[in-house]
């Protein structure tokens, strides 16, 4: 039965006075997959592990389908094991000693469950995790992306209402790490089981998330679908954090002569004299033909991320920035760029709005 | 779903498991550890007090009358002077620490990092050293340091502490140095250090924390030991503290008052290098025990 | 590395070690076993006593009443010679300091302040250990003692005596006493061990629902297999060396109800003044303790 969760002003402090987090709330839908996304240190983990019942909330509550599992104002606390939830660790956590099948079963035999209703459900969860053949290795004979599956379904056999995720894709290889993505992803829309992610890379959570919350230093900074992270990221800092190369960011005064090129002044003039300005390398281009550039730069650099090409190029000899290149574009040309889309951002690094100039 | 606990204060969740569970290992916790130490508070007890006071018990409070007497009478005593076996042991175990630290830190750096024949031999020999009893070795060293001249001399006391020492301080610094980054070496090396160099100017400094710990441990185990004290010093002038201690007994009647205090005096030293250097003294501790 | 230089060069590092060694241990140790066949080993003195070379000497103490003896082992009372009453000694210390450890080390790391009750425990270790003797003494005195106190407490006042001084409780009070000096060790190195073992594993089992005793034992204890055999070779290896706190408290009586090998070899040497038999003693210590310490050595030089 998949259960909703609510986590209500959540603040947690570790002795002596370390903030690991401030007054995060937020709702989650049953069946949701959530993705909580932070910088190593945000709290992130802290979070998951209180959800769990390994750690105690400083000031808050957490509700679990209608039930409270921890208030910290009122004093009421529900044991992990009372909570029916299944968790796999960072590095998997497999007991060393015992067998992919002693390890997927051990949830079970706490419960004191019949030998054969265990053995029944063990191989039906292996069956779906497609881990059958492994069932007599021991963690030390299995590869990662095996581990992890064998974690899953450790957390998965006991049919939890909720199941959390601590970073369970950052000790895979690049390659497999797409398919373990997929994976989870499916194994989680068919089972529809409510799901929370912590993880520090964004790829992870826009590939699996249905929404994400963005956490720093302990605070949640946004929490939106994919898309809406993206497209209108909430300040300065998910600006920047989000997107692959990171969006271009220039902090400029009002008078500054891009502010006049790029038309957008009459966006700004309440927000005091001192804004930013954010560009997604994606969401603006150079070209040697473009009719209706915005500015002029000269290309310092070509470069390749992932399959795409981008041009490093400096603009009114102060600015540098990376955006799409056309293909015959070379170092030390000079370059029209087109502008579809850009950011802006307060003094405070706040977000005003989003245009097409 | 669950029950609901009352959450209890500092409570952090985990292994323990409710609330009230985690409480009452709290509690019994602390019970076991001043349990544990009962006997040392018992004895300071007796120690700063008349022993007339104590006799039915050092937990008896009324009358409480503190008194430096007992300290007094051991430190002074005219037949065994605890002052003087205070002295000696430092005499005896200041250079029982320096000697083999510095021969065996040597010989350990040959075995972490050199490869010669018969190695592995010698490494293992020096394994079985470790673990033998001191009863197998005394009586021909007494007979040895006789005939040397030896016998009932701190030198000669201090020779045998100090080989007794060089097998586990070989094999505590030798996992020591094993652990050390080998790129420091191998760019002296590149620079064109030779062995002696290397390990002067560069393992040797970048090791202190793993000397310190040896020469704490090894310090200690000398001011600790009592058998080869037992069998090779007998002038009661050159006798160390914890030789002298059995021999405070008396002969019919435990003199408790006296023998506290000596108590006290014999484990303060230990007691205070345990405390000062407790990181090092641990760290020590537990590479003796365990491979890593 | 390849270490560069000649051979000389890196044996000169070992050889400053090596000479003490020989000359102070290595030499005694095979000085020991020659003379425990009344082959003299020193030059300059016959400390053989004249008696003729053979085995001799083992058949005597193997035979001596105060190895074994028949006669306590028959009506069950002490002393029943001092092989038999270091067994004993392993056969009492060994299981409870071992649970006392594992429980304790488990415990300390979940409560608070667990490393400060830690370092009381730990206190038996840093003391001289003839001192850790007197303290059990004491402890266990009539009037004294803390254990008479808690007799008396509990209603069992009748009981209250001064354990040590009776052939039938000696021993049995110096194994407490040094269960309560060694627990430092055994809770110390497990602890160690513990902080080892990712704790996810068992705060996966924490979430799974598993109690204590189920982490225990089924999580825990399996992981701590290497250092439990560490644990178990060194308790051995103490148990059956120990002297300090015999000599200490009983001097290995009332009656040698107390005696145990490493005193039994002090005992030929120094109010005997048997040589060869002393001898004899101490190298069937050293067999006793060799299986041992073999395997402590192979568990220490595996997997290098």
């Amino acid at each position: 039965m998949a259960a909703g969760i609510i986590i209500d002003d959540v603040t947690k402090v570790f002795p002596p006075n370390v903030v690991a987090l401030k007054n995060v709330s937020l709702k989650i839908k049953p069946g949701e997959f959530f993705v909580v996304l932070g910088p190593s240190g945000s709290g992130k983990t802290t979070l998951l592990r209180i959800i769990a019942g390994l750690e105690v909330p400083t000031k808050g509550r957490v509700i679990i389908g209608d039930e409270v599992v921890v208030d910290a104002n009122e004093g009421i606390y529900v044991e992990p094991r009372d909570r029916n939830i299944g968790m796999v660790f960072q590095n998997w956590a497999l007991y060393p000693h015992m067998t992919a099948y002693d390890n997927i079963a051990f949830p079970l035999r706490i419960k004191k469950l019949p030998k054969d209703e265990i053995d029944k459900r063990v191989r039906e969860v292996a069956e779906a995790l497609e881990i059958s053949d492994l069932l007599y290795r021991k963690p030390a004979h299995m590869s990662g992306g095996q581990q992890q599956r064998v974690a899953v379904a450790r957390a998965l056999v006991k049919q939890p209402n909720v199941l959390l995720l601590d970073e369970p894709f950052s000790n895979l290889d690049a390659r497999i790490r797409i398919t373990a993505r997929e994976f989870v992803r499916e194994l989680q829309k068919n089972l529809g089981i409510t799901t929370i992610l912590v993880t520090h890379d964004q790829a992870d959570a826009f590939a699996v998330g249905d929404r994400i919350m963005i956490l720093k230093s302990g605070i949640a900074q946004q929490i939106g679908p994919p898309e809406e992270l993206y497209g209108k990221p909430a300040n300065v800092f998910i600006a920047g954090f989000i997107g692959d190369p990171p969006m271009n960011l220039f902090k400029l005064k009002i008078d500054h002569p891009l502010i006049d090129t790029l038309n957008v002044k009459g966006y700004i003039t309440k927000h005091g004299n001192i804004v930013y300005v954010g560009i997604r390398p994606d969401e603006a281009i150079a070209s040697t033909s473009l009719e209706n550039a915005h500015f002029i730069g000269k290309v310092i650099l070509v470069e390749y991320v992932g399959s795409r090409r981008y041009a490093k190029v400096n603009i009114l000899n102060e600015i540098s920035m990376r955006v799409l290149a056309e293909e015959n574009i070379r170092d030390g040309d000079e370059v029209r760029i087109y502008v579809k889309k850009l950011h802006l951002f307060n003094s405070n690094g706040k977000r005003i709005c989003t245009i097409n100039p | 779903m669950g029950a609901k606990r009352k959450l209890l204060k500092g409570y952090r969740g985990g292994l323990l498991g409710s609330p009230l569970k985690w409480l009452i290992a709290n509690i019994v916790a602390w019970t076991i550890g001043v349990l544990w130490v009962l006997p040392f508070i018992g004895i300071f007890m007796t120690s700063i007090r008349p022993f007339s006071e104590v006799v039915s018990g050092w937990w008896s409070v009324s009358p409480f009358t503190p008194t430096l007497k007992n300290y007094v009478d051991a430190l002074f005593n005219p037949m065994f002077s605890l002052l003087r076996g205070f002295m000696n042991s430092f005499i005896i175990a200041v250079p029982s620490t320096i000697i083999p630290v510095m021969l065996a830190a040597l010989a350990a750096y040959a075995f972490a990092r050199f490869s010669f024949p018969i190695k592995n031999y010698l490494f293992v020999t020096m394994l079985f050293l470790m673990a033998a009893p001191q009863q197998m070795t005394i009586i021909p060293i007494f007979f040895m340091l006789n005939n040397m001249r030896l016998l009932n001399t701190y030198l000669g006391l201090i020779l045998i502490h100090s080989s007794w020492g060089i097998p586990w301080i070989t094999f505590f610094l030798r996992n020591y140095f094993s652990m050390l980054p080998k790129e420091l070496e191998e760019i002296a090396r590149v620079d064109g250090a030779t062995n002696r160099q290397i390990f002067f100017k560069i393992v040797l400094p970048i090791s202190l924390p793993g000397i310190i710990s040896a020469s704490v441990l090894q310090f200690a185990w000398v001011w600790n030991d009592f058998f080869f004290a037992l069998m090779l010093i007998f002038d009661p002038n050159k006798m160390v503290i914890t030789q002298m201690l059995p021999r405070l007994k008396g002969q019919y009647q435990i003199d408790w008052g006296l023998l506290s205090s000596g108590s006290v005096l014999a484990m303060i030293v230990p007691l205070i290098v345990y405390i000062i250097f407790n990181k090092y003294y641990m760290g020590g501790f537990r590479g003796w025990a365990m491979k890593k | 590395m390849k270490a560069r230089g000649s051979i000389l060069s890196k044996f000169s590092f070992l050889i400053p070690s090596f000479i003490l060694i020989i000359i102070f241990v290595i030499y005694p140790i095979v000085a020991t076993i020659i003379l425990s066949f009344n082959i003299n080993p020193v030059p300059g003195i016959d400390i053989t006593k004249g008696k003729p070379i053979g085995a001799e000497n083992y058949y005597e103490v193997l035979l001596s009443f105060k190895f074994i003896n028949r006669h306590g082992l028959e009506t069950l009372s002490f002393p029943m010679g001092a092989i038999i009453h270091n067994i004993i000694w392993i056969a009492l210390h060994l299981p409870l300091t071992i649970i006392l450890g594992l429980l304790l080390a488990t415990l300390f790391q979940h409560v608070k302040g667990g490393s400060i009750i830690r370092s009381f425990i730990f206190l038996g270790m840093v003391i001289p250990m003839i001192v850790g003797g007197l303290l059990i003494q004491f402890s266990f005195d009539k009037d004294l003692g803390v254990v008479n106190l808690f007799l008396k407490i509990t209603g069992l006042e009748w009981a209250a005596r001064s354990w040590t001084i009776y052939p039938n409780t000696a021993l049995f009070s110096l194994i407490l006493g040094s269960v309560w000096l060694w627990t430092g060790f055994t809770v110390t190195i497990y602890s160690a061990g513990l902080a080892s073992i990712p704790k996810e594993t068992i705060e996966a089992a924490v979430v799974d629902g598993a109690d204590f005793k189920t982490i225990l034992f089924k999580i825990i204890v399996p992981q701590l297999k290497p250092v439990t055999i560490t644990v178990i070779a060194m308790t051995i290896l103490w148990d059956l060396k120990i002297f300090d706190i015999v000599y200490a408290s009983t001097l290995g009586g009332p009656g040698g109800a107390s005696m145990v090998l490493a005193l039994l070899m002090y005992d030929y040497f120094a109010r005997v003044q048997n040589y060869p038999m002393a001898a004899t003693v101490a190298t069937i210590l050293t067999i006793v303790i060799l299986p041992v310490v073999v395997i402590w050595v192979r568990m220490i030089t595996r997997g290098k």
